[in-house]
This record gives C-alpha cells, structure tokens and sequence, in this order.
C-alpha cells in the first residue's frame, strides 16, 4: 500500500511541487491550504505523515501541531521560511518530528520523510537494539561501539549521550531535549557540555571530526545520528 | 522650635525688644545723666528709635518713640520721677521722636520691601534656573513629568503634586515630604495649572497644600514652571518626530542604494535559471546528456546564491532597524564552519580550504546562525577574489583569556590601503560591479553581526595574502563555559 502523505501549505506553487514529485515517487498526496482543512482532512483519512507550513491563512502552524497530537502519532515535518532558532524549537517543542527550511532540496525532504515512515513503523514493533551507521556500530544493551569492527572506548557520559542520539537515530533531538536526558533538567541550558562531549565523540568515530558524516549538527536546534539506511 | 516662627510670635518678640532696647538706652544714659545736657539726652533719644525702626518696623519704632518720650520725661526733665509735662519743648521732642520714627520706617520699609522682592526675584531666578537645567537634554516625557513635580514641591512646599498629560500617559503623581499623614485619595487638589504651549493644552498640573491659596508671585512662578515644563515635552516631541525622520530618510536612502545593487543580483541568478529551465523543457537536450546534468547543478546553484542573498538583505534589515539580536548560546567554532563548509562544497570546489581550529579551542558564546552567516560571506567573498586553485585558510585561535581571533584569508589580491577600512561599509564594491557579482553586502553584514556580539571586524593586506580578521569575546555575561568533570 502507498504510504499517505498530508501537505498543509497555502502556496500553490509549494503545493504543485510537492504533489509532483511526492505523486512520483510512488507516495499518495493530499493537500490543505488552510490549518482547519488540514485537522479535517487528517482526521477523515489518517496520514502517515504530515507536512506542515507555519504560517497559514487561518490558524498558526504551532497550533495546528499541537492539536494534532492530542489525538495522533503520526510524524510531523515543518517546512517554513521561518529559520530562526527560537521558531523550530517551538515547533519540535509543540510535538514536530523534524523541521526543514525553505528553500529545501528535495532529496532532503524525501530522506527526512523515509525516517519519519521508519520512526512510524518502529514506534509499533520492538525498537532496535544495534544500531549500525556506516562503519560504526552501537550494541545499546551491550554498551559496545565498535568502528570498523574494533572497539571504541567510550566514557559513561559519552556512552549515554551517543546513546540516546543513536536510539533516535536520523531524527533531529533539541538540545534541551539531551541535555535533560544526559545531565538532568538542570542542566538543560547548558550547551557548551553538548558541544565539548559531541566534538569528543566526533573524534573518537567520525573520518573527519570537523565534517562529521553521522553526527550532525543541526543549526540551532540540537543534533542528529545519520544512519544512512 | 516651630512656634518661634510663627508671625504673632515674632512680631509680639520684635515688641519685647523694642522695650529691651529703649529700657537698656535709658539705663545708660541715667548712669551719664550727670554730664550731659537735656538737649544732648533728648538727641540721644532719637537713637533707639531709629535702631528699633530700623530693625523691627513701624510699629514697634512708634512704640519706641513713645516710651522714649516717656522714660526722658520721667528720668530727665524737671520734675524727675513724674510724668508731668511743663514745657511745650518737651512735647516737641515728642513729636520729633514720632516724626523720625514713621519717616524713617517708611524709608527704611520702601527699602526693606525692595529688598525682599529681589531676593525673591532672586530666589525665583534660581528656582527656573534650577529647573531648566534638569529638564535640559530630557527626552522621555515621564521623565520631564517626574522632574516637573520635584521641582513644584521643591519650591512650594506642597504636599503632593501630580502632573499628567491628555494623551495617554499615566500621571506621575509625586507625594513631596514625608508626610506621617497620608493623603485623603478623595481630596480634591488646592490648585489646578494647564500645561500649555502655544499649541494648545497638553495636560495639567494638580497641587496638595495646607496653606492652600497662592500669592500673586507664587502663582507667577508656577505659571513660568509650568511652562517650561511644557515646552521641555514639546521639544522632546519635535525631537523624537525629527530622528524619526531622520531615520526614515536614511533608511529610504538605503532602499534606493539597495535597490539599485539587488536588482543586479537578484537578475543575474534568475536569468541563468529561467535560460536552463526554458532549454531543458525545450527538448533540445537529452535527458541523459551531460549539458542536462550541468544546466540543472547551474540551476542549483543560483538558487543557493538567491537564498544567501535574501539572507543577507533580511540580516541588512536587522541592522539597520537594531533588530539584530545575536540569541547566544554556547557553540563550537569548528561545528559552525563544518557547517558552512558542507552547505557551501558546490561553491568551494574550486579552491583548497584548511581548516586550522586547535580542539583545545572552548566553545563561543555565539548566535549559531548569524555566525554561520559570518562564515558564508567571508568564504563566498574569498571564493570571489581568490583565484582557482589557491587555499583558504581558516583559523581560530586565543588572543588572550576575553578574546578569541578568527582569520578567513586567501591568496587573492590586496587591497589599497584606503578601501581596507571601507570594504565593510554597506554597498562599497573595491572592483567594478560588473567584474564579480556582489552587492557590496556581505561583508557589512559581517561587521553589524560580529559588532553584535561585542567583537571587532577588519581586513589586512599580508605577504601573499588577504586576511580577514575578526574577535570573538570568549566569555559570556563574565562567564567561562562550564564542562562538567566525567565522572
């Protein structure tokens, strides 16, 4: 069956590119101009994901997100002109999945809507508990991380961190969200700790640390482990 | 010590004296009497009178001539010890005691009231003064008000003074001494003053005081200090009116400017893409063709170009308007230019770029997105001018423990010593605007946003190469960034 994708953007021209290129890579497309079209139509015809504009005629795209999970899981992607920080944490923040902005390459858009269908899918079997990411692989009950099939030794904290990136692996994770998962909600405003034990881990698993091919820096916002799958 | 300046108080201690002094005159005069004449001691009688015309006024100088008259005539004329008057001279001495006193008081009284209207006058000259100088240079009308009211209760002992305008804003209220009472709210104020211009009306002054009406010369003052507390608001208005037309000028101007040096831009972007657009849907391309697979990365590319461009004209905006809010947070240096060097690979491909940022670098307290449009720029700019084939060289490194020095340089020409300090100005191109495309942006962008977090910007000429160099403050608020200890 052809997975359902739901636009929810007001543009004609965004929405005819989308319906093109979605319709030809074998996905099934609705659009809604308008936030209130969009809850209806998600509501009469469950989407398996939702692509989301914030700024809409009738209703803020935060809102639309918010009300659409009070009653269901399925992943949401903004896509806004929008690029300021504070706007997509908001929006991961109100319960989206992944946040993209516009301009966007379309290859983009498509790897971030295949995780989101994977997240989907997993979200109802078991979750994965190795995680492989080009060569480097993470055995989560096992605390291994092996490269290449060699060990890496990793201190506890730099375990957990990569950890909860890796279980998470190809979604973006704000950098509150870490913090309180490997510090505690103290220290939750603390991002320089994020960004010194992320260059460590960096160092310790990427070819070149400073053009890291898995763990990705998401501008403002927090980070992702590319699995490439 | 209130009572004693209480006016009965002090005209009954003028009467007191005036017989203290008349008394002690007598008294020592009694104690000469044996070698003075009549004629000399009643002379000498006109002294205390004068003394206390002089000092205490009319009143009490009538009182003294009379009991001059009286104390001569009992202690000095023949028949001593009575007051029996046997000589019409010695009426005389008495009517030339009261001539003196009255004259003399009303010439010393014109005198007396002179002097008190000029320091008055005076008083009321360095009261406006006063005035005027706090109100100078204000230009927030709350502010004006606030310094209206002191100054009212300053000058005329009110109790409470509150001052408000027409148009919206809240009155500022100033209760002046403190008052162990408070003050009934429902008290309606003793005075009302407009504050007025030649322009109408602008609000009111309400005045609170327990001696209630106003003198003539008090409601004068209060008039010229309402006043200028009128005109010191209006001018703070035409002030405001006038920078606002300022700025609206200026930021036509830069309209004008900008329209002129994006027009170029945003065209030439457009034109390649609406050119390889039109050709690949006219057929004349293969699908498969390596001309196909070139017109479509040109497409690309252009459209990233357009982005950036909006990017700079949106962060242009910023800076002009003061909206440019670098949102700091603690960032790694290597991330960011990691980042901007996987977004820009199409347009870097075609120089070498080393990256030479030590890990012992400690992250920046930076606004992640503005930084990375730093980074753009400075590259893109480098890219421009720096031909094929060379290096960009990108380096960090600690100034000192508050600063942190970033050079973006390349092998490209140098530039004359008069446009170094002018290639971060808004549209100043060093070529030709034909020659490399540009609108003279980027690097004014730059300069807004490294300013924007505290550091300083500015391009050298080096054996060899471009350099742009720029500093980072290291801390944030004071702070380091704390790394917690593994445990």
């Amino acid at each position: 069956m052809q997975p359902h994708i739901l636009v929810i953007d007001d543009e004609p021209q965004i929405q005819r590119a989308l319906r093109t290129i979605l319709t030809a890579r074998q996905f099934k497309v609705s659009v809604a101009s308008r936030g209130n079209e969009g809850l209806t139509m998600a509501a009469a015809q469950p989407p398996d994901v939702i692509i989301l504009d914030l700024s809409l005629p009738d209703m803020d795209g935060f809102a639309v997100c918010e009300q659409l999970r009070q009653w269901t899981q399925a992943p949401i992607i903004v896509l806004s002109v929008r690029d300021s920080e504070r706007d997509k944490v908001h929006a991961l923040d109100k319960g989206a999945d992944d946040y993209l902005t516009k301009p966007f390459g379309i290859e983009e858009l498509l790897a971030r809507v295949r995780v989101a269908l994977k997240h989907s899918a997993q979200a109802m079997g078991t979750p994965h508990t190795i995680i492989n990411a080009g060569p480097i692989m993470i055995d989560l009950p096992g605390h291994i991380v092996t490269r290449e099939g060699v060990e890496i030794k990793l201190t506890a904290t730099e375990f957990k961190l990569l950890a909860y990136l890796a279980a998470n692996a190809d979604r973006v994770l704000t950098h509150q969200a870490i913090l309180t998962h490997v510090w505690g909600s103290a220290d939750a405003d603390h991002t320089e700790y994020l960004r010194v034990y992320v260059g460590q881990l960096r160092k310790k698993l990427e070819d070149n640390p400073d053009q890291s091919k898995y763990l990705l820096t998401e501008p403002g916002v927090g980070y992702r482990f590319l699995t490439n799958d | 010590m209130q009572w004693m300046t209480h006016p009965f108080v002090r005209t009954f201690f003028r009467f007191v004296y005036t017989i203290l002094v008349v008394a002690a005159f007598t008294l020592v005069l009694w104690i000469f009497r044996d070698y003075l004449s009549n004629q000399v001691i009643a002379l000498l009688f006109m002294l205390p009178v004068l003394v206390s015309t002089r000092l205490w006024g009319l009143a009490p100088g009538i009182l003294s001539a009379l009991l001059s008259f009286l104390t001569f005539n009992y202690f000095f004329t023949i028949p001593y010890f009575t007051l029996m008057v046997h000589q019409t001279q010695d009426f005389l001495s008495l009517i030339v005691f009261l001539i003196i006193s009255v004259v003399v008081s009303q010439l010393l009284g014109q005198d007396q009231e002179s002097i008190a209207a000029a320091t008055a006058r005076e008083r009321e000259a360095t009261r406006l003064y006063e005035l005027s100088i706090a109100l100078a240079g204000l230009m927030n009308d709350q502010d004006i008000l606030q310094i209206l009211a002191e100054k009212i209760c300053e000058t005329f002992y009110a109790e409470k003074v509150a001052v408000d305008l027409h148009d919206g804003l809240e009155a500022v209220t100033f209760g002046c001494l403190p008052k162990k009472i408070p003050l009934d709210k429902n008290r309606k104020p003793d005075q009302v003053f407009p504050l007025s211009t030649v322009r109408g009306q602008l609000g009111s002054v309400n005045l609170w005081r327990a001696g209630g009406r106003f003198s003539k010369s008090e409601e004068r003052l209060l008039n010229t200090f309402t006043s200028q507390g009128a005109l010191a608001i209006e001018r703070a208005r035409l002030i405001k009116t006038e920078n606002r037309a300022t700025v609206l000028e200026e930021s036509d101007e830069l309209k004008t400017s900008l329209l002129n040096s994006v027009s170029h831009e945003l065209r030439s972007p457009l034109a390649t893409i609406k050119a390889s657009i039109s050709s690949l849907r006219s057929g004349m391309v293969d699908w498969d063709s390596e001309a196909r697979q070139e017109l479509m990365t040109g497409i690309e590319e252009e459209t990233d170009h357009l982005n950036q461009l909006v990017g700079n004209l949106l962060d242009m905006s910023r800076i002009e308007t003061g909206a440019l809010n670098p949102q700091r947070k603690w960032n790694s240096l290597s991330e960011i230019v990691g980042g901007v060097l996987k977004r820009m690979h199409q347009d870097v491909q075609k120089h070498r770029i080393v990256v030479d940022i030590p890990a012992e670098i400690p992250p920046v307290p930076v606004d992640y997105i503005q930084m990375q449009q730093v980074f753009t720029n400075l590259i893109s700019n480098s890219v421009k001018y720096a031909p094929p084939e060379t290096e960009i060289f990108i380096t960090a490194r600690l100034q000192n423990d508050q600063m942190l020095l970033v050079q973006v340089s390349n092998e490209g020409p140098h530039v004359t010593e008069g446009d170094l300090g002018r290639i971060f100005d808004k549209f100043y191109r060093v070529t030709a605007a034909e020659k490399i495309t540009g609108t003279g942006l980027g690097l004014s962008v730059c300069k807004g946003i490294i300013e924007a977090h505290g550091g300083k910007i500015w391009a050298e000429n080096a054996p060899g190469r471009f350099i742009f160099n720029f500093t980072l403050p290291v801390t944030w608020e004071g702070m380091y960034p704390q790394i917690p200890e593994e445990a």
